[in-house]
């Protein structure tokens, strides 16, 4: 059985952690996750996403989802937002995809062209 | 939509639109009555008469990024609902929130199946960490034998201070939890 206490433990073990570094995320993860992304697999986009972030343990990495964003025709959209860096939107992801770029862009700071439809400053 | 596990993310997503501070989100099994329910409740911005009826029709929607005015989450959900026996009904009020039930005839040849709820909650969760989530899923049995599990997202942000949900070991914390909820009341297989 899963208890409050296990969080306490957690808690304690993430301060202790954070005490060695900068506090705020290096990056942010955003999955689109409307009617139209759910329906072409967002939710397991994210899963996967959620999944890499637990077992590569990334405890700078934050992890969210959002609406619509009239990118319909190319969802799942995962956009991925580093301060001082233009924002990338990812188009048509699958799971497989979003382990990539959690591998090549998230851990080792490598953009992944192939899959990428737009990018913002 | 494939299964209810993903429309019920969708119904979620509209909560978290519509600015909801608290989601209650209740899955029930009745064994003996032969019903599966699925209901949600939000303390969000709710909607007038008349948005509430446009919001059952499929070229409908609020969301203002859409070119093409097409809103097919709430309709498509309340077909599958009355395409098994179901029922689907959608109440709101202006500043207070939206309650959304549909109700599934549990053993229908047409029903969906849940499919993974465990996900739509975990993600649904970690994507929104402003919003509080009430979890409460319970299966009746014979002889109104009943399992239930329930979880509510304010006890762990509390305990956890300002570690943020999505930090790896609470994402697991989630992940497992939720499981053992979903073993206990036999949700995984329906």
């Amino acid at each position: 059985m899963k208890t409050l206490e296990d969080l306490r433990k957690i808690r304690e073990k993430a301060q202790s952690e954070m005490k060695t570094r900068d506090q705020k995320a290096r990056v942010k993860i955003v999955v689109g996750m409307g009617t139209s992304g759910i329906a072409m697999g967002a939710r397991e986009v994210m899963k996967a996403i959620l999944d890499e972030v637990a077992k590569r343990n990334l405890d700078d990495v934050l992890v969210t989802q959002t609406g619509e964003k009239g990118l319909s025709s190319m969802e799942p959209v995962v956009d991925v937002i580093e301060e001082g860096k233009p924002t990338v939107t990812y188009g048509n992801m699958n799971p497989e995809k979003a382990r990539k770029v959690i591998a090549e862009h998230i851990v080792n700071g490598k953009v992944v062209n192939d899959y990428v439809v737009a990018t913002q400053s | 939509m494939q299964d209810i596990s993903l429309h019920l993310l969708d119904i979620i997503e509209n909560s978290a639109r519509a600015n909801a501070a608290n989601i209650w989100i209740e899955i029930k099994v009745e064994i003996m009555k032969n019903i599966l329910t699925i209901h949600v409740r939000d303390d969000g911005d709710g909607m007038d008469e008349e948005t509430l009826e446009k919001a059952q029709s499929p070229f409908y929607t609020s969301k203002s990024a859409r070119k093409k005015k097409v809103g097919l989450g709430i309709p498509l959900f309340e077909q599958h609902a009355q395409m098994c026996d179901g029922d689907f009904t959608m109440i709101s009020k202006p500043n207070v929130g939206t309650e959304l039930t549909a109700r599934f005839r549990f053993d229908h040849v047409d029903r969906m199946p849940l499919g993974d709820i465990a996900t739509t909650i975990v993600s649904s969760i970690l994507g929104h960490p402003e919003i509080d989530f009430h979890i409460n899923l319970s299966r009746k049995v014979i002889d109104d034998k009943e399992f239930t599990y329930e979880l509510s997202t304010a006890e762990i942000k509390a305990e956890l201070g300002d570690i943020p949900l999505s930090y790896p070991d609470v994402i697991n914390y989630l992940n497992e939890t939720i499981k053992e909820g979903i073993n206990k009341t036999k949700m995984e297989e329906i």
